[in-house]
């Protein structure tokens, strides 16, 4: 009986441990494979984020002591900077990239990541919201909920939050980029 | 057993999403477009087939006792598997479907069928038994994803479709409005079947 349970138990175990070592190995091969392809991916679409946010620049240096944080520059002229912003929205933080013009007007920004509402705050990255940034000024970046005031940002229906979060997120990246210009 | 009917019968008589109403979560979360939901219904259907087809190869050498901890296994190796395909070769679509591709691990459909069919019976039968289940699934994903994404937003798959000058029923793109549709869409398809029985008695007894 005892010797039975024994076996019994050394088979659990070595169940247990066959399982997860095959499971291991497969995930290993497919990562070994996938890999590579997924990190090319990434940074390709990093690019083009950059890329539709300062359409005119040719040349994107990073800033050496800031992370992700780039200048985008044309014929070697500074044109933009290109600021990381994490604000905290209704769903979580969201990540988002903004670029400043170098006299600190927004152009535009997109979000990378973000858990907002889908169909309230998700729409912040469309055109009715996301159009109103642009050549908008640091002390223009206040939501309202008057109709009328164009000066403002206009919040987005039934999404305050998100709408509150996202300009947050623009105004810290404008505030960065007039620290970086002093420099 | 007829082999036809085990892969019929997910479809509409046992279908997974509307009959057996199990994984729910899926369809509230991620069915705001349908790009989005048919993804989900053919990861799910991907790994509902490969787990049923490689539970019912071990099932012998499996001990009783620990046969919930090695298909947990299964399924979370698969579901990374495509997990990593995604992001290599889909990272948009990976970044929509977010945390809910992982919680694929977890949904109860994968492990009912890995525990009530797989465990139980051979590869066929158990691979006809995945393919049934995930094309219903996919389906239950697609129509629910196709009339919220309509009337939620407008659109279907991102192109609009009734002009600028629609309103969208914003009811339909939240959480609550989506579980108030699977209901009417689950009752519509129960009197569905009811009629259809009704009238087999019906003819059956004329």
């Amino acid at each position: 009986m005892a010797e039975e349970q024994k076996s019994n138990l050394f088979k659990i175990a070595l169940n247990l441990i066959l399982t997860c070592l095959v499971s291991g190995c497969i995930i290993g091969c497919v990562f070994f494979i996938t890999g590579p392809i997924a990190s090319v991916k990434a940074e390709q679409m990093k690019q083009e984020s950059m890329k539709s946010l300062v359409p005119d620049a040719d040349k994107f240096d990073p800033v050496s002591g800031e992370k992700d944080t780039f200048v985008a520059e044309k014929g070697g002229k500074k044109i933009a900077y290109v600021i990381p912003s994490e604000p905290k929205g209704y769903g979580g933080p969201i990540k988002m990239l903004v670029a400043v013009t170098a006299d600190g007007k927004v152009m535009d920004f997109t979000i990378l990541e973000a858990n907002e509402t889908p169909g309230l705050g998700d729409n912040a990255s469309k055109p009715p919201f996301r159009g109103q940034f642009k050549e908008k000024k640091l002390e223009n970046l206040e939501v309202t909920k008057d109709k009328n005031d164009t000066k403002h940002i206009q919040a987005m229906t039934g999404a305050t939050i998100s709408s509150r979060a996202v300009t947050l997120g623009v105004k810290q990246a404008v505030e960065k980029a007039a620290q970086m210009g002093g420099n | 057993m007829n082999l036809w009917h085990i892969f019929t019968r997910g479809i509409i008589e046992e279908n997974p999403y509307f009959i057996l109403a199990l994984s729910l979560c899926p369809g509230l979360a991620v069915t705001t477009s349908v790009l989005n939901g048919l993804t989900m219904g053919l990861t799910v259907w991907f790994v509902i087939t490969s787990n049923n087809v490689v539970v019912s190869i071990i099932r012998k050498t499996i001990n009783k006792k620990v046969r919930v901890p090695v298909y947990i296994t299964c399924i979370a190796t698969i579901v990374t598997c495509v997990q990593l395909f995604l992001q290599a070769f889909a990272p948009d679509l990976y970044k929509a479907l977010g945390v809910y591709l992982d919680l694929v691990v977890v949904f109860a459909i994968i492990l009912a069928r890995a525990e009530s069919v797989a465990s139980k019976n051979g590869v066929v039968v158990s691979f006809l038994d995945g393919m049934g289940m995930g094309i219903g699934f996919t389906i239950a994903m697609v129509t629910i994803s196709v009339v919220r994404e309509l009337f939620g937003n407008g659109t279907l798959f991102g192109a609009a479709i009734f002009g600028p000058s629609y309103q969208p029923a914003l009811i339909l793109a939240l959480p609550p409005g989506a579980f108030m549709l699977i209901g009417f869409m689950m009752a519509g398809l129960k009197m569905a079947i009811k009629a259809h029985e009704d009238k087999k008695l019906k003819g059956s007894e004329g």
